[in-house]
């Protein structure tokens, strides 16, 4: 398992090596690139989603906030409504040191309990991480066609989760309506809340 | 039959213990998890049935953990709270003490508190006489009957973070009985006392104390906040800047500087939508803690401002310019009545004093020749002698100012080569005083003319310069900020001090006779003098040992033994001309080779090198230059 993790770190440290220096992830900048290996082995480069809008949700299955919002699928509810539309990505920017750290197999297994349906990236050099500034878990970002960040900021507007899923503002799913018909996302950004990003 | 007898009475014990006990004042039962523990308390025994009504939320938490300020800071969130009855309490205030700063890993911050916390919430009893209240459903048995307390319920949710994060959510009850008169309860009231001490106050409740803040946008992409606080003290490394949420921009670590007015933050920002502008003003608000008041009292300050965004090219206007003139204006009398005081303080500093002493008897000297006349007029050429030495190092600390040397009480001892200038006057001094070498000063036993006098009064603003005596360092540093005309007025204030006997004796040139006769002991207090200024010597020698390697040290200290050598040879020998012009040369050299001594064994950069770094306010120079600082 140490080669996995290892191999992991060197994939991710060889995708980085050539990221320039980027702003944080402040609405209306260019999205920062990456290139990240998924527990599904897989590697993900945003290029490769040119032409679509994207979101990224940073997660962290043992922090109680991801946690809560996977078991509630107010994420991968979205992404099954959205589809083909809008490419769904989660990155985990956990240091591989932090004992919150998951190996690929439980990743999946997490993502499998909780009907997580997209894809997890593994950032634990947290480059991407400190690029879009992601600060907790969850944090948010819709990035637009056009490559540019149209939302940063938290999940909805419930942090304790008192209220019933269709009380909520999903900003989120707001932000994706705004963008199918053209407009910015309003509010296009949010304060994110959650636990710290495990770097 | 005896053992189920004895076995009553202790059943019953048992039962009265698990029953219910009366409220004792009004707090809830603590709701426990491993991390923290939570209760909601009230500080009465019996609250009014109207008016205000104080609770508060007690926290305590394990070692490590913490709970969150109104901004959690990068994660987290703070404490959410319902109360009930709503239609007794209206809408309760949560309060928010001033907070503490946790880093966290990846460079992220979270404010809160840890150990112990009572969020105080401040609520307005709705005649609550007037509306019976039903007991809620959950109330222990034997409550007391409606009307005659108030049960008041809190739906808590709150987060807990180590590094890790835990979120809680309770339901935390309370009885708080009413009463006619009100109770106040002995254990939790001072609790709450302590807690609302902790809230940080605001301007209205501070007299004297203003904070102003403004937003530089100058630059689009790197806009910076800066806030001012006037009239307060603050300790770096302790006095923090926390700043609330704000909905287009992202607070970086704010940067703190002490003035001799306050503090100033440097906040750089994050805009969150490079798509939206800025407005012109945009609503900040912030809370400051660790200061010290006016009064000298700790103090934590909060305000909130619509603070104006400059956009135009060029250094933002102080959002507190006016206030700050005034508070000036305020303390400039403070200022100059430190100045005089400090200057009359450096009276007794030894070289001073040895030089003071021999003009004061050489003014006795000019008594007896020349009546009081001669008395005045050399005390006020004196006088006039120190304020002038004062106001021309005001000009030459201006000049140096500009030039981007730093200027400030303690900044004269930091150029090694000045330095070395004043132990040379001061061993010159020494030895004028033994009578091993002439100076154009008036001495013990000897009568001398006006010029001599001035020139007295001059030679002492420099030996009194090498004493950076505390009192002085306010005054001089507030005289830097504001500029010439209150570093000229600041000055000439020290003259005045550093003058005072002089101006005494002008004044009234008959208390010179208070000193006694010149005599045959005259000489022995010269000599004696002599080693009063020596002893000056030593501290300007420890002063030096900061600027200077330990070599280059004892190389100055053995070219000031030369010059002690070759004025006594002078003194002894030199009855020939050549061979007096000699020694005296020999001399000039010894004391030139002192000041090149101190040039080349410099520790740190020359000042002109140093220039090309980032310029350094009179405070700065101060605390980082003087010795032991």
């Amino acid at each position: 398992m140490r080669t996995i993790r290892t191999t992991l770190l060197g994939l991710a440290a060889l995708s980085l090596a050539a990221l320039p220096a980027l702003a944080a992830g402040a609405v209306g900048e260019t999205a920062p690139a990456f290139s990240l290996k998924g527990a599904d082995g897989k590697t993900y480069s945003l290029a490769d989603f040119k032409g679509k809008t994207v979101v990224l949700e940073w997660v962290n299955p043992n922090c109680p906030f991801s946690d809560r919002h996977a078991r509630e699928k107010t994420m991968s509810t979205l992404a099954k409504r959205y589809g083909g539309e809008v490419v769904w990505l989660g990155i985990n920017s956990t240091n591989a040191e932090h004992r919150d750290f998951l190996k690929p197999a439980d990743h999946i297994a997490w993502s499998q309990k909780n009907g997580v349906n997209y894809p997890i990236l593994y950032d634990e050099t947290g480059k991407v991480g400190h690029a879009y500034d992601a600060k907790t878990t969850p944090h948010m970002f819709i990035i637009d066609k056009a490559g540019k960040i149209a939302y940063n900021g938290a999940i909805d507007d419930d942090p304790q989760g008192r209220n019933e899923m269709a009380k909520r503002l999903n900003y989120v799913n707001a932000g994706l309506t705004s963008e199918k018909s053209g407009k910015n996302p309003d509010p296009a950004s949010t304060k994110p809340y959650g636990c710290s990003v495990k770097y | 039959m005896k053992a189920s007898r004895t076995a009553l009475p202790v059943a019953a014990l048992f039962l009265a213990l698990l029953a219910p006990r009366p409220a004792l004042g009004a707090a809830s039962e603590w709701s426990k998890n491993p991390q923290s523990s939570v209760r909601l308390v009230t500080p009465w025994l019996a609250a009014p049935r109207e008016g205000e009504l104080w609770m508060g939320l007690h926290f305590k938490l394990s070692p490590g953990w913490h709970v969150y300020w109104k901004n959690s800071g990068d994660a987290g969130f703070p404490p959410a709270v319902t109360f009930k009855p709503a239609e007794v309490l209206g809408k309760p205030e949560l309060l928010w003490p001033t907070p503490h700063r946790f880093d966290l890993p990846g460079d992220l911050v979270a404010f809160g508190y840890e150990k112990e916390v009572v969020y105080p919430v401040r609520a307005d009893i709705v005649n609550a006489a007037a509306r019976p209240l039903p007991a809620p459903s959950d109330a222990p048995e034997g409550a007391a009957p409606a009307g005659d307390s108030l049960w008041i319920t809190a739906e808590l949710d709150y987060l807990v973070c180590e590094v890790d994060c835990i979120p809680y959510r309770y339901t935390l009850t309370v009885e708080q009985p009413l009463g006619d008169v009100p109770v106040a309860d002995p254990e939790i009231s001072p609790l709450m006392e302590a807690w609302v001490d902790r809230l940080p106050r605001t301007l209205a409740e501070v007299p004297g104390v203003t904070t102003g803040a403004v937003l530089d946008a100058s630059k689009p992409d790197q806009p910076s906040l800066e806030v001012r606080v006037l009239g307060a003290k603050g300790v770096p490394g302790r006095t923090e800047l926390f700043l609330e949420s704000h909905e287009a921009l992202d607070a970086e670590r704010p940067r703190m500087r002490t003035t001799p007015d306050g503090v100033v933050f440097h906040v750089p920002m994050t805009k969150l939508d490079a798509n939206k502008a800025l407005p012109d003003q945009t609503p900040i608000a912030w809370t400051v803690s660790n200061l010290t008041g006016p009064d000298g009292k700790p103090l934590n300050l909060e305000a909130k401002r619509d603070v104006q965004v400059w956009k135009e090219a060029g250094t933002p206007p102080d959002p507190l310019a006016r206030e700050a003139a005034k508070a000036a204006a305020d303390k400039m009398p403070r200022m100059l009545l430190w100045a005089f005081l400090g200057g009359a303080l450096l009276i007794l500093m030894p070289t001073v004093l040895a030089l003071l002493a021999g003009e004061a008897f050489a003014l006795r000297s000019a008594e007896a020749e020349g009546g009081r006349s001669r008395v005045r007029e050399g005390a006020a050429a004196a006088a006039c002698g120190v304020v002038g030495g004062s106001w021309a190092v005001a000009a030459l600390s201006l000049a140096a100012g500009r030039a981007g040397w730093p200027a400030g009480w303690g900044a004269q001892l930091q150029e090694p080569v000045v330095g070395a200038l004043f132990t040379v006057a001061s061993v010159v001094l020494a030895l004028n005083l033994w009578g091993l070498v002439e100076a154009p000063l008036p001495a013990p036993g000897r009568a001398s003319g006006t010029g001599r006098h001035l020139l007295a009064g001059l030679f002492t603003v420099p030996l009194a310069l090498v004493w950076p005596v505390p009192p002085l360092q306010e005054p001089v540093g507030f005289a830097f900020e504001r500029g010439p005309a209150a570093v000229s007025a600041v000055f000439a204030l020290i003259g005045f001090g550093l003058a005072l006997p002089y101006l005494l004796l002008a004044a009234a040139p008959g208390m010179v006779r208070l000193l006694p006769a010149p005599g045959s002991w005259l000489p022995r207090l010269r000599e004696g003098l002599g080693f009063l200024a020596a002893g000056g010597v030593f501290w300007l020698l420890y002063a030096l040992s900061r600027q200077v390697t330990p070599e280059g040290l004892a190389w100055i200290q053995l070219a000031l033994l030369a010059m002690a050598l070759l004025a006594w040879l002078r003194h002894r020998e030199g009855t020939r001309k050549l061979s007096k012009v000699v020694l005296a040369l020999g001399l000039a050299l010894c004391a030139a080779g002192a000041l090149w001594l101190a040039d080349q064994n410099r520790l740190t950069p020359r000042l002109e090198d140093s220039n090309n770094g980032p310029p350094r306010t009179a405070r700065e120079s101060r605390s980082s230059l003087t010795p032991g600082g």
